[in-house]
């Protein structure tokens, strides 16, 4: 197993290489610049040049990768043109609040998507499971910021229960636990309107992922042989449905990351989302080449542990 | 049947929720900061809207409601310094954090804020400012021309990479210190304590607004020549000392920012002691001033749908006037098509922008049709104000030579179409709103035109820095000074990167914006400027669409808020008051 990780690993290098040239590519063959819209309109265009000389924008575009590529690999993210910082400066804040608001989210979703996904498909077509289905077709297709303006105006403007958005009240002061409270109430609404609008879709992948494996011919025998109803669903059937499910749970990974975008810049929650947006339309190459390659490193390490899960819970699966 | 009727269901289910999303972003038009300022018209006085007194103000309610004033603002990136604030939003920042020199008065001329008094002499290239001999830093360190000397010479440091060199790169000796030996820039020059004189070496009307800089104490920020980074790492540290009205105590990244009152301005008394700039979205910036978590909102777009809403609010004021910026669509005056100026003309008359802005605006806009303000000096209301005559379009393009041959319902000429490419931007409900308008209407005179969608940045490239268009909108922001307007208008400007996108190489109106700069004779200059204004109205390269209003909304327990078009919400910030 080890040797197998070390290997998938190992193939992950020249994977994330092709994968940076890529995009980084794409997005210099993109038109615009930051100079065009970043330097004080009174610059002359003799300034507009040095500026580009300074930031290397004239140099032939496997020159500009190759210097980027030797400076990644120092540990050097270079220097965000924006904000005219580190680019792991800008990142690190940004990220941890991603992060807090993203994982309760991923814990709540499949907390309660498996659960609700295996008695919809035991018990199907049952008032619960239809329940369940309609609720899953409408969080599917509500879209995310208006579903978010929804909740403000009511939970925030009309009964005024909690925060319209923000991470911390403006100019609060809080520490220690005070502090994490304050956290936790401004979190309700975004998570509310990310933790639905995944829970509709894992809701209905763990459903068909248990529906399929409930008519396979194994659990007819398991019953045939007498068994109790609850061990041949949850021991015999549950195990094999959690094979679709792990590989959702190493994909879901990144997009819990990259798609709260529009939730954070509607509640004005300071993540990682929004500075990727600001970092594209303003051509902060820095900033958007560390940011994406990081959501590749983490698409990739995502397919790995799914992989790894997928060889632990299915005893048919056996890596060398 | 049963079968039928699930069927419709199902799929009227379906197209509601399709539509339940529609009708998303709405930004206004992109400006940059420079650009002189015309004024626009009358405001709409059909959009006032008074707070009524009685009623329950939820802002009351607030915790710190007693002592704290907060505004809503659109985000600022924290660069709160003078040297370095790059967004207008830092700017307002940095402007109740720094005093100037100067600043201007409600009718926009210059005068002195830590200057007591300033001189002109040598042909008026010199500058020599007498300062107050009363101002403290915030850590009661005296401020004295030494200070001013540095805030000067740091941005002519050759380590300093931010954007204002450009208020110090046409001074006297900046060469010899930015790319050589020299220890100091001579045209900077410290007279005594409180005695500092800087020289330009041309004398132009504007250089005065060059020097509208926030001192920075060199006690604190002093380095070095070539050490300017010290200046940004003591700021992307949070760590400022300025002589401000407002002491900066807290920045939180794309969440607001704290500031206590600074008890010993020069000044007088800084009325409110605590203020927070709490950054707001367009998204939730209406039901911020409903749940009074916000006391006010400076910038809210002016459309119809605001105003109803902030009507019913009833805690509320609306304190319109005249946004600083016009929008326009230029003309490439090097397509053969666009070169007569008959033929620009004719597209104006032919575009009914009246109606556009009644749609678009309610109202709530003025026309324009010439790059200087209503409310500046330099005004003259004698501009032909090009109101929207379909039959007129049509003779002026017909006595142009240009018919439709071919019958294909676009007039042409010597083989060329007048069939143009409208570049723009994407996501912008202005644009979206205009461009089936202008396609309609210059149909009716045999013009077609195409919209071509773009992102703002690729859009930018492609016109200043490639100046590869037909036509394409952008909209341009003020200054009070009309001297702004040669780096858009004349002709030496025309080049790639060049605010001249549009290729305007006219002689007189070169002429007049050379002399327009360098005369100092108020009554002299104003007659320029009319020339400039009438000669621009004739040639027309671009079609001048409308000036805006800008809306600061206030809520009802904030007392002495007081804008103008040259004075924004910082101007006077130490008058506001707010009850409960």
């Amino acid at each position: 197993m080890s040797k197998y990780i070390l290997k998938r690993l190992l193939h992950m290098i020249p994977v994330i290489l092709v994968i940076s040239i890529l995009i980084f590519g794409i997005i210099k063959l993109a038109p615009g610049s930051p100079v065009g819209t970043n330097l004080d309109p009174r610059a002359t265009p003799e300034q507009k040049q040095l500026e580009r000389t300074r930031l290397g924008l004239d140099e032939p575009l496997y020159v500009q990768y190759g210097l980027w590529l030797s400076r990644v690999v120092q540990g050097d993210l270079g220097k965000s043109f924006l904000y005219q910082k580190p680019v792991k400066d800008v990142i690190g804040p940004y990220l941890k609040n991603t992060f807090i608001l993203n994982i309760p989210v991923f814990i709540l979703a499949f907390g309660i998507s498996i659960p609700v996904g295996i008695h919809s498909a035991v018990k199907r077509y049952s008032v619960f499971d239809n329940f369940w289905t309609v609720f899953s077709l409408i969080g599917i297709s509500l879209p995310s910021f208006f579903f978010g303006l929804l909740l403000i105006y009511f939970f925030a403007v009309k009964i005024q229960i909690l925060p319209i958005n923000g991470m911390i009240e403006a100019g609060s002061n809080t520490t220690g636990f005070a502090y994490a409270l304050e956290v936790t109430k401004h979190m309700v609404l975004p998570g509310l309107v990310l933790t639905i609008g995944s829970l509709a879709s894992y809701v209905r992948y763990t459903r068909n992922g248990m529906l399929e494996v409930i008519h396979q011919d194994y659990i007819r025998t398991a019953r045939a042989k007498g068994l109790n109803e609850k061990v041949v669903v949850y021991r015999h059937g549950f195990r094999n449905a959690l094979l679709p499910i792990v590989t959702l749970l190493g994909y879901s990974l990144i997009f819990l990351l990259s798609g709260a975008v529009i939730v954070e810049t509607v509640f004005n929650w300071p993540g990682m989302g929004r500075v990727l947006l600001e970092s594209v339309t303003m051509r902060d190459y820095n900033l958007m080449m560390a940011v994406m390659m990081l959501y590749a490193i983490l698409t990739l390490v995502g397919n790995l542990l799914a992989d790894i899960g997928y060889a632990l819970v299915d005893p048919r699966v056996k890596v060398d | 049947m049963k079968k039928k009727i699930t069927w419709l269901l199902a799929l009227s289910l379906v197209l509601s929720a399709a539509l339940t999303g529609c009708g998303g972003g709405a930004t206004e038009p992109a400006a940059s900061d420079n650009v002189p300022q015309e004024n626009a018209t009358e405001i709409n006085e059909a959009v006032e809207v008074v707070a009524d007194e009685t009623i329950a103000n939820p802002a009351k309610n607030r915790d710190n409601a007693a002592d704290t004033f907060v505004v809503g603002m659109h985000e600022a990136k924290g660069e709160f310094l003078s040297a370095y604030n790059s967004t207008t939003h830092d700017g307002y920042i940095n402007k109740i954090m720094y005093d100037c020199l100067i600043t201007n008065n409600k009718e926009g001329a210059p005068v002195g804020m830590l200057a007591e008094s300033f001189e002109m002499s040598n042909e008026n290239r010199t500058y020599t400012f007498k300062l107050r001999e009363d101002v403290k830093f915030w850590d009661g360190t005296p401020l004295t021309a030494k200070d001013v000397a540095f805030t000067f010479t740091a941005l002519a440091d050759p380590a300093y990479d931010g954007r204002y060199n450009t208020s110090v790169f046409e001074m006297e000796g900046y060469d010899a210190y930015n790319t050589g030996d020299a220890d100091h820039v001579s045209g900077i020059e410290v007279i005594d304590e409180y005695t500092v004189a800087i020289t330009y070496v041309t004398a132009k009307a504007d250089n005065i607004w060059q020097l509208e800089i926030g001192i920075m104490p060199e006690h604190f920020y002093g380095f070095e020549k070539g050490g300017a980074q010290k200046m940004r790492d003591l700021m992307n540290a949070n760590e400022y000392m300025g002589s401000g009205r407002y002491i900066f105590e807290r920045f939180e990244p794309k969440q607001f920012a704290t500031f206590t009152a600074n008890e010993n301005w020069y000044g007088g008394e800084v009325k409110t002691k605590n203020l927070i700039t709490k950054f707001t979205t367009p998204d939730t910036q209406m039901q911020e001033l409903q749940a009074g978590t916000i006391d006010a909102q400076i910038q809210v777009p002016a459309k119809e749908e605001n105003g109803i809403q902030l009507e019913d609010m009833g805690f509320i004021n609306v304190n319109p006037y005249l946004a600083n910026s016009y929008g326009y669509i230029g003309f490439n005056l090097r397509d053969e098509r666009l070169e007569d100026k008959e033929v620009r003309q004719a597209l104006t008359y032919g575009f009914n922008r009246n109606a556009f802005i009644q749609i678009y605006y309610n109202g709530n806009a003025a026309l324009i049709n010439t790059p200087i303000s209503k409310v500046s000096w330099a005004y003259t209301d004698e501009v032909n104000s090009y109101n929207y005559d379909m039959d007129k379009a049509n003779a002026m393009l017909d006595e142009a030579g240009w018919v439709d041959t071919n019958g294909d319902g676009t007039r042409d000429k010597n083989g060329k179409e007048l069939q143009f490419v409208w570049d723009t931007y994407t996501d912008s409900r202005y644009v979206e709103t205009m461009i089936p308008m202008l396609q309609a209407d210059w149909k009716k005179i045999g013009v077609g035109v195409e919209a071509n969608l773009m992102d703002f940045n690729t859009l930018v490239e492609k016109v200043y820095t490639e100046q590869d268009f037909d036509l394409y909108n952008m909209a341009w922001s003020l200054t009070t000074d009309p001297g702004s307007n040669h780096s858009t208008f004349h002709s030496q400007f025309d080049e790639p990167d060049g605010n001249n996108s549009v290729g305007l190489r006219n002689a007189k109106i070169d002429d007049l914006l050379e002399r327009g700069s360098i005369e100092f004779d108020q009554e002299t200059r104003k007659a320029i400027y009319k020339e400039f204004a009438l000669a621009m109205n004739e040639e027309l390269p671009y079609m001048f669409l409308s000036q805006g209003q800008d809306w600061d909304v206030v809520n009802a327990r904030v007392k002495n808020f007081n804008v103008s078009p040259y004075e924004n919400w910082t101007w006077h910030i130490e008058d506001v008051e707010v009850t409960n």
